[in-house]
């Protein structure tokens, strides 16, 4: 709060009263300051030497007593008003309102009036201290506060080892370890790995074979397994540098770019879609899938991390020439939306980039200063400030121009939705600074009561007759900026404002005679406005509205008398101009901004803002149709008006406090820091984070691309390098590979070849079989290290969800490795998508429940590792979604034709095919005791119950009580039907789905589900029908038994019915026939009925008994169960072979 | 180094390999050894003392239900009939007139509490439950109110109540997710956000299950196989577990035991989830007394899941939000409390009968409340609804350590604004916490360099509704 001792206590006083609730403790303290005199340190301070007898006092009645009392609000976890009661330090530091206490003088602190409660001072809130307890404090105060030494240096000591931690020093040049390592050591990652376990007496383990490197490697690298020729090639391979080749085939291979794009995706909280919008939005983003392929795009060229991270943050500045670039933004705008709530879009943008790129996590700051690092609000709020003031703008990308037909048709069309945009928008904002214009009076006078207009308004439906609060606090920063810049125009405003109610009739003619004599600092209009002394502040706003719709008068009349072609630019008298300016200028605060209705929609009513998203909507659905991937990105631009941050005391935006300078970090800026100069300051935002001597930035990637190759990071938190952060493993080799960033173009394929090429990741991550030596080097290595954060082993890992959905599509050969494009469900219903798991839709909304459950990065945050569990819905997904047992199909179509008839050449070729080896014998046998015994038993086709029905058409023979049956001919996936085309030309609308269908065309055309028993017996029928629709007739349903005839028949319209036949005796091979026919007219025939049948004696089970056991226990036959398709149901033996091989851990996991 | 298991369970879920996964496996019952079975099983983990609910069971009216036409009743409407109140407060749309409850109030039982009409049935259990009639959330909208409902912060992406629990507790049946959302027809409104893991790892988020369905392999994802018979997969698990094993047996690595388990559970739930949703093995008259719809039966499928060992499950009303009566309320609230209303009171005498009310907690209630004034339409007429509001609203607790019969603060005389000891959705949280062995402070999780917890930095729990 600024502390203006000019001004009397009860102007402050009023405009206190109109704080909310959260601020009252601090309104409270704050007249208490000025009754003080703010003067919290100028008394002696008397704590040199504080007796022992003033110290056990202190202990045992105003310890206790702060903390029981205080504590909670005052603490260590809260500081209201930005106050701490814990520390003598923090007492005299005092809160926003200044010191709490003055030693020596009980009368002059803030505490003691607070406990007091004479004046309008009410502290604890919630009740009174007794009188003794007030007493204590008020010695204590007047013995001069003392307090344990050392105890209230807590701050102090705390800045210090802010100042002495790891991650804030300069990024050292370390030298490389001497070691003796016996020739282990292949690179100078070595030295350092040597060097850390040889101190703790630890040896590395033996080097991996080559079938196991080359497996790691591989995944590492491009996240897909080798081939089988690879792995014998390599295996085969006696060139020394063998090894070496392959990673420069592995870092060439565009798979490359694939995998470690996904790895920083988690980073960037990457989502194709919004998340949660209002209906009238479209959800889907139109340029995830460009960012995505830029980001593939740069790891595969290896673009240099430095300008990785500039482009990403500000390529709309820093690579102006290069369109193509502005794909990297979509590392800021791809965020959530959070319903629209702007410091919750950009306290996002502040996480993503302060933990992804400089590991610190500034947004704890958002509330209070950080409690461990040394990031005060200020500093948050200063990002705040360069996110604040900019805006997303949709803009196309460079594509390649296509002259075809539909290329042609496509744009005209983007072209005329684009036009609607514009033109909607431009009217909407025409008319809403128009109306604004009208009511000038009311948006000048509710300044003065501006705590009543929200701040963030999407809480309210607004009307266009409605006040918009947003346009109210434009005002209130316009009138802000005017006063800051001594606008002529404002002067008299901003002096009349500084007045408070009760001193407004004292000052106000002393004013006006200012004001009349200031020449050109006052507007001449305005000072002419102001001669007479106005009575009160909403006189002060009527005048100036007066004013203003003089000149809107005047305006008007010029433009309605302008000649037809003509319009006029401005008015003949440049002082009325002047104030022209201030309705209509870019920046007016009666303007909304130019941007996109994502930034502006505040400025508007509700209808235009529904109306202007749905314009929005039709834009952005059509670029999500083209027939090419995305060909417009969302960048963010500067802001054309500037406003200052101002910091949100406890993130409340209605509490703004004081302002603050768009500016970097404090804790890695030099003493002297400069705010930013150029706009938002996002692009010197970018460079203050690549800066070589940020400490940071090299550090943290170096960690992170260390952590993807180890499974750990040398430091373990890779997104927070703060005070709470354990210290790296091995400083000094972090700080070697963050020198090579910095030294090697900040390249980061060089440094993946400094770590795979290293002895320590080419080491076995378990002891060989069989060597004892080994095996008890690491059991002892174990015992010392069981986390292996020293590197005595290679750590195995476990294939991430969308490893081991490619390695299944690799191994079956149906992989498509195209690059790029737009983004596809992964497992569609009715198709199939067979691309690289990277290209999966990412629906942040609606996350696939398969990558949910494997543990995939949570697209609404910032992921820096991802969790790791396994459970049981997992194994669920690998032994029972239908994309695994297809995968094992093809897998054993693929390698049959290699096999030729031989089963245990198929079982080799399977296993090749899984885990590119050969089965040992116990496998092989395995195997083939497997498919013998499974081939025994295994049911053919579909089971029983699914055989008992059928699909058709006819016609109800009521009179005969039988149904005619036709067969539908086509199956569609979902639905049998007269053809692929439905309705079908000849058979028209006659389907049947699995929980219900539609009635044909004509009666003879009903839709016939028919059952078939398998055996004699007594039958219950239960079903349930439902036609939905009011329109048309509705449709009739009939239960036709061929044995017993009309079972039930029913008229169903818009309604819900049970349809239920208690008991029916059938002969094998009778029928039940659920038949539905239009009642008259075809109208909305659609319907569902589900029916179950049910056995109401199990048969004898002598009769059947055997093999087919199984079919007779099945008493209930359900319509929608057992809702048949064409496809043969079951896995073969060989495809349940295979299946268990995709399911394995052998292939789930890499040593 | 040697951890004591404190560090050990907090460090599960941080993706530290084999340390961190042992924790989760713990939690999920998914345990690597024999040895650490003992030590984790399905022991609560993280409780700071003995809690007397051990599972909960959350009967979410999404829309936001009228305290005034259901548990708060405030007869000074009547007298203000077609009259301005003396002070509306401002909620998403305007609204006019007080607006008298259409419904009749009675007292009910023992303590007298009022309870609406419609509401009858539950009203019959009015001694076993807590009132509170002093509830306030912060906005007077849906998606904030049931993101600070569900997941205590209105807009920034935080694990649900039931997630933290989960977290907090484990489940105790291996063989089926532990947190469960039911709702019939499709997603409420902010869909699975409401039941989110946020930072938490996955494997905490609610399960979704659409109770329109009866067949259990549309209520659960991949429950049943379309492509191979119980005996086939029976033979395919034990090669799996033969491969598995020799690949074993040159490692050490407790991820791969743990995986070798999750298939066998896997199996196993197939059979228990199909179970647990078939609600033709209650007997008849069980069925009866839940009555009929599709809200009797997802609460007695609720009912049976809790039996099971599942530790939280959330009943929404319905797809959107089906409260949500801005105009023609009476009929529209009539509606939807005869949905619920025997099946609800049939829970709780079935809980009852079965000794499980007594560490069962249950929660009933919306995302805010409504204005005891009418809603108008754009040209000043009533609409007979009323509109959000966020200042005041009820929501009942009954079960594991609630003490029944009481009424926790008011609203003022018209319903409008919680006055007397107001309750914010934080201190109800901690309540939730507290009841189920927890101090809402000291449950936290580590994510972005912050100990989170569910009630952020407030919450206080609600001392004198406590048994």
């Amino acid at each position: 709060m600024p502390t203006d001792l000019s001004q009397p206590l009860g102007k402050k006083y009023s405009l206190l009263r109109r704080r909310s609730l959260l601020m009252w403790s601090a309104s409270i303290l704050s007249v208490c300051f000025f009754l003080s005199n703010g003067d919290g340190t100028s008394a002696a301070d008397r704590n040199d030497k504080p007796s022992a007898a003033e110290l056990e006092f202190f202990e045992k009645e105003v310890r206790p007593l702060l903390a029981a009392n205080c504590g909670e609000c005052h603490g260590a976890d809260e500081q209201w008003a930005g106050l701490r009661l814990d520390s003598r330090a923090s007492l005299l530091g005092g809160g926003e309102s200044g010191a709490a206490i003055v030693p020596g003088d009980p009368e002059k602190s803030l505490l003691i009036a607070a406990v007091r409660q004479t004046g309008d001072l009410q502290m604890p809130p919630d009740g009174k201290l007794d009188d003794k307890q007030i007493a204590a404090l008020e010695r204590w105060v007047a013995m001069g506060a003392p307090w344990p030494a050392g105890d209230g240096l807590a701050e102090d000591e705390r800045a210090a080892a802010q100042r002495r931690h790891w991650a804030f020093q300069p990024i050292t040049q370390p030298a490389l370890p001497e070691v003796s390592d016996g020739g282990w050591c292949r690179t100078p990652v070595d030295r350092f790995i040597f060097a850390a376990l040889d101190a703790r007496g630890l040896k590395p383990s033996t080097p991996a074979d080559r079938r196991t490197l080359v497996r790691r490697v591989s995944y590492d690298l491009t996240g897909l397994p080798p081939t089988p020729g690879e792995v014998e090639a390599f295996v085969q391979d006696e060139d020394p540098e063998a090894y070496a080749k392959l990673v420069e085939r592995l870092l060439s291979s565009p798979h490359y770019g694939e995998h470690w794009a996904r790895h920083w995706l988690d980073v960037a909280r990457y989502s194709d879609t919004k998340g949660y919008v209002y209906a009238r939005e479209e959800r889907v983003f139109v340029h995830a899938a460009a960012y995505r392929d830029w980001v593939v795009r740069a790891f595969n060229e290896d673009l240099a991390y430095d300008r990785f991270l500039l482009l990403q943050i500000a390529a709309d500045q820093a690579a102006p020439d290069d369109p193509a670039s502005l794909a990297a933004m979509g590392f800021l705008t791809l965020g959530r939306h959070f319903l629209g709530v702007n410091v919750d879009i950009v306290d996002d943008r502040i996480d993503v980039v302060a933990r992804g790129t400089l590991g610190l996590t500034v947004a704890c700051a958002r509330c209070h200063d950080h409690k461990y690092d040394p990031i005060p609000t200020a500093d948050y709020y200063s990002l705040f400030g360069v996110f604040q003031n900019s805006a997303e703008r949709l803009v196309p990308l460079p594509t390649p121009k296509l002259d075809d037909e539909m290329s042609v048709e496509y744009d005209k069309e983007l072209q005329s939705r684009k036009t609607k945009l514009i033109e909607g928008m431009a009217s909407a904002r025409e008319d809403a600074a128009k109306r604004v214009r009208e009511r000038l009076a009311e948006y000048l006078t509710a300044q003065l009561e501006i705590g009543k207009y929200p701040e963030e308004a999407f809480n309210q439906v607004y009307s266009k007759a409605d006040m918009i609060p947003k346009f109210v606090h434009h005002w209130a920063a316009y009138l802000r900026r005017a006063g800051r810049a001594n606008d002529p125009v404002f002067v008299p405003w901003s002096r009349f404002a500084a007045l408070s109610a009760e001193e407004f009739a004292a000052r106000t003619s002393q004013m006006a005679s200012e004001i009349a004599t200031a020449g050109d600092e006052v507007h001449p209009l305005v000072r002419a406005a102001f001669t007479e002394p106005p009575a009160s502040m909403r006189e002060v706003a009527e005048r100036y509205a007066k004013l203003f719709l003089e000149i809107e008068q005047q305006w008007q009349e010029l433009v309605k008398n302008a000649p037809a072609d003509t319009k006029p630019e401005r008015l003949p008298d440049p002082a009325a101009e002047a104030l022209r300016q201030v309705l209509y200028a870019v920046g007016s605060p009666c303007v909304v901004p130019d941007e996109e209705i994502v930034s502006n929609e505040q400025f508007f009513d509700t209808d235009t803002i529904n109306s202007i998203w749905k314009l929005q909507g039709d834009v952005e659905r059509w670029l999500n149709e083209s027939p090419d991937a995305a060909t417009h990105t969302v960048a963010l631009l500067d802001r054309a008006t500037l406003n200052e941050p101002r910091i949100l005391r406890r993130g409340n935006p209605a509490a703004k406090g004081d302002e603050v300078p768009r500016q970097f970090l404090k804790a890695l800026s030099p003493a002297e820091r400069q705010p930013f100069q150029q706009g938002s300051g996002r692009l010197e935002l970018a460079r203050a984070i690549i800066a070589p001597d940020n400490p940071l930035t090299a550090r943290v990637w170096a960690n992170r691309v260390w952590a993807y190759h180890f499974g750990a990071g040398l430091v373990k938190t890779p997104s927070d390098f703060g005070l709470r952060a354990e210290a790296p493993s091995h400083p000094e080799l972090l700080d070697w590979l963050a020198q090579q960033l910095l030294t090697r173009g900040w390249s980061t394929k060089n440094l993946h070849r400094e770590i795979v090429l290293s002895a320590a990741y080419q080491q076995a991550s378990t002891a060989p079989a069989g060597d004892e030596v080994h095996a008890a080097t690491a059991a002892a290595a174990r015992l010392a290290d069981p986390e292996n954060r020293l590197l005595w082993r290679m750590n195995p890992r476990r294939l991430s969800f969308e490893e081991w959905r490619d390695t299944i599509l690799s191994s079956s050969g149906e992989l498509d490795l195209a690059i790029g494009g737009r983004a596809k469900e992964l497992f569609p219903a009715h198709d199939k998508n067979v691309r690289r798991t990277l290209y999966g839709l990412v629906d942040r909304q609606f996350l696939n429940p398969a990558m949910r459950v494997f543990d995939f990065a949570n697209p609404d945050l910032h992921i820096p590792q991802r969790s790791e569990t396994t459970v049981s819905q997992q194994a669920l997904f690998a032994m029972n979604h239908p994309f695994v047992a297809e995968q094992a199909r093809a897998l054993v179509t693929v390698v049959e034709a290699e096999a030729a008839g031989d089963p245990v050449k198929l079982a080799a070729r399977l296993y090749r095919a899984a885990f590119q080896r050969e089965p040992s014998e116990s496998e092989r046998q395995a195997a083939i005791d497997f498919l013998a015994a499974t081939a025994a038993d295994a049911p053919s086709g579909p089971p029983a119950e699914t055989l008992a029905w059928s699909y058709g058409y006819g016609e109800v023979l009521a009179a005969e009580g039988r149904v005619t049956f036709e067969p539908l001919p086509h199956f569609s996936g979902a639905a049998w039907q007269g053809g692929a085309q439905w309705p079908d030309a000849a058979l028209g609308w006659a389907q049947l789905t699995a929980d219900g269908g539609h009635a044909g065309n004509d009666l003879q055309h009903a839709a016939v589900r028919r059952w078939r028993a398998p055996r004699g017996g007594q039958f219950r029928i239960k079903s349930t029908a439902q036609h939905e629709v009011a329109a048309g007739d509705g449709i009739r349903c009939w239960i036709v038994s061929s044995r017993q005839g009309v079972l039930q028949t029913q008229t169903l319209q818009e309604a819900t019915m049970l349809l239920e036949v208690d008991s029916v005796a059938l002969e094998a091979g009778d029928t039940i026939d659920f038949v539905v026919d239009f009642n008259a007219d075809l109208n909305s025939d659609q319907y569902l009925w589900k029916a179950t049948i049910e056995e109401i004696e199990a048969p004898a089970n002598d009769a059947t008994a055997g093999a087919n056991a199984s079919e007779v226990a099945a008493a209930t036959w359900n319509s929608v169960r057992d809702f048949a398709n064409k496809s043969p149901e079951y896995l073969d033996p060989w495809h349940q072979l295979a299946q268990v091989l995709l399911l394995s851990n052998e292939l789930m996991f890499v040593d | 180094m040697p951890y004591d298991r404190r560090t050990f369970l907090q460090r599960s879920g941080m993706g530290l390999g084999a340390l961190g996964l042992a924790g989760i496996l713990g939690e999920a019952g998914l345990t690597p050894s024999a040895a650490s079975a003992a030590s984790f099983g399905s022991q609560p983990t993280r409780q700071h003392y003995a809690g007397k609910a051990k599972r909960v069971i959350h009967f979410f009216l999404n829309g936001g239900p009228s305290q005034v036409d259901t548990f708060d009743h405030k007869p000074m409407l009547a007298k203000y009939a077609g009259q301005p109140i003396p002070e509306t407060l401002a909620t998403e749309r305007k609204t006019g007139a007080a607006f008298p409850s259409p419904f009749k109030f009675r007292p009910y039982g023992q303590s007298g509490i009022e309870v609406s009409d419609i509401f009858s049935r539950i009203g019959e259990h009015v001694d076993d439950i807590a009132v509170i009639n002093s509830m306030f959330a912060h906005l007077p909208n849906h998606e904030p109110s049931l993101m600070l409902m569900n997941c205590g912060d209105s807009v920034q992406p935080r694990p649900s109540v039931g997630s933290w629990v989960l977290y907090g507790m484990g489940s105790e049946n291996q063989n089926l997710p532990g947190f469960i959302a039911l709702c019939p027809g499709g997603y409420p409104i902010k869909d699975a956000e409401n039941w989110q893991a946020g930072f938490l790892p996955g494997a905490y988020q609610g399960t979704y299950v659409d109770t329109q369905f009866e067949e259990v392999e549309r209520l659960i994802e991949n429950i049943r196989s379309p492509h191979a018979t119980t005996a086939m997969q029976r033979r395919q698990l034990d090669l799996l577990g033969q491969l598995n094993a020799e690949h074993r047996a040159s490692r050490s690595d407790p991820r791969l035991d743990a995986r070798i388990e999750s298939f066998e559970l896997a199996f196993r739930m197939q059979m228990a989830a199909t179970d647990a949703f078939d609600l033709e093995r209650e007997p008849q008259h069980i069925r009866a007394m839940y009555g009929e719809g599709v809200h009797a039966r997802q609460t007695l499928i609720a009912r049976r899941l809790l039996e099971r060992g599942v530790r939280y499950v959330q009943l929404w009303h319905g797809a959107s939000q089906p409260w949500d009566h801005h105009s023609a309320l009476e009929g529209g609230h009539r509606d939807l409390a005869r949905q619920i209303d025997q099946p609800v009171a049939a829970l709780l005498t079935d809980l009852k009968q079965r000794g499980m009310f007594d560490d069962t907690l249950v929660i009933f209630g919306g995302e805010f409340g409504r204005t005891p004034t009418v809603e108008l339409s754009a040209d000043g007429n009533s609409l007979l609804g009323r509109d959000h509001n966020q200042y005041g609203f009820s929501v009942w607790l009954a079960g594991g350590g609630v003490r029944g019969g009481t009424v926790h603060g008011a609203t003022d005389d018209f319903g409008f604004k919680a006055v007397d000891q107001p309750t914010s959705v934080h201190d109800l949280h901690a309540t939730i916490l507290h009841l189920l062995g927890f101090d809402h402070e000291r449950l936290t999780y580590r994510y972005a360099g912050r100990d989170f917890r569910l009630t952020d930095v407030h919450g206080k729990a609600i001392g004198n509704i406590l048994a």
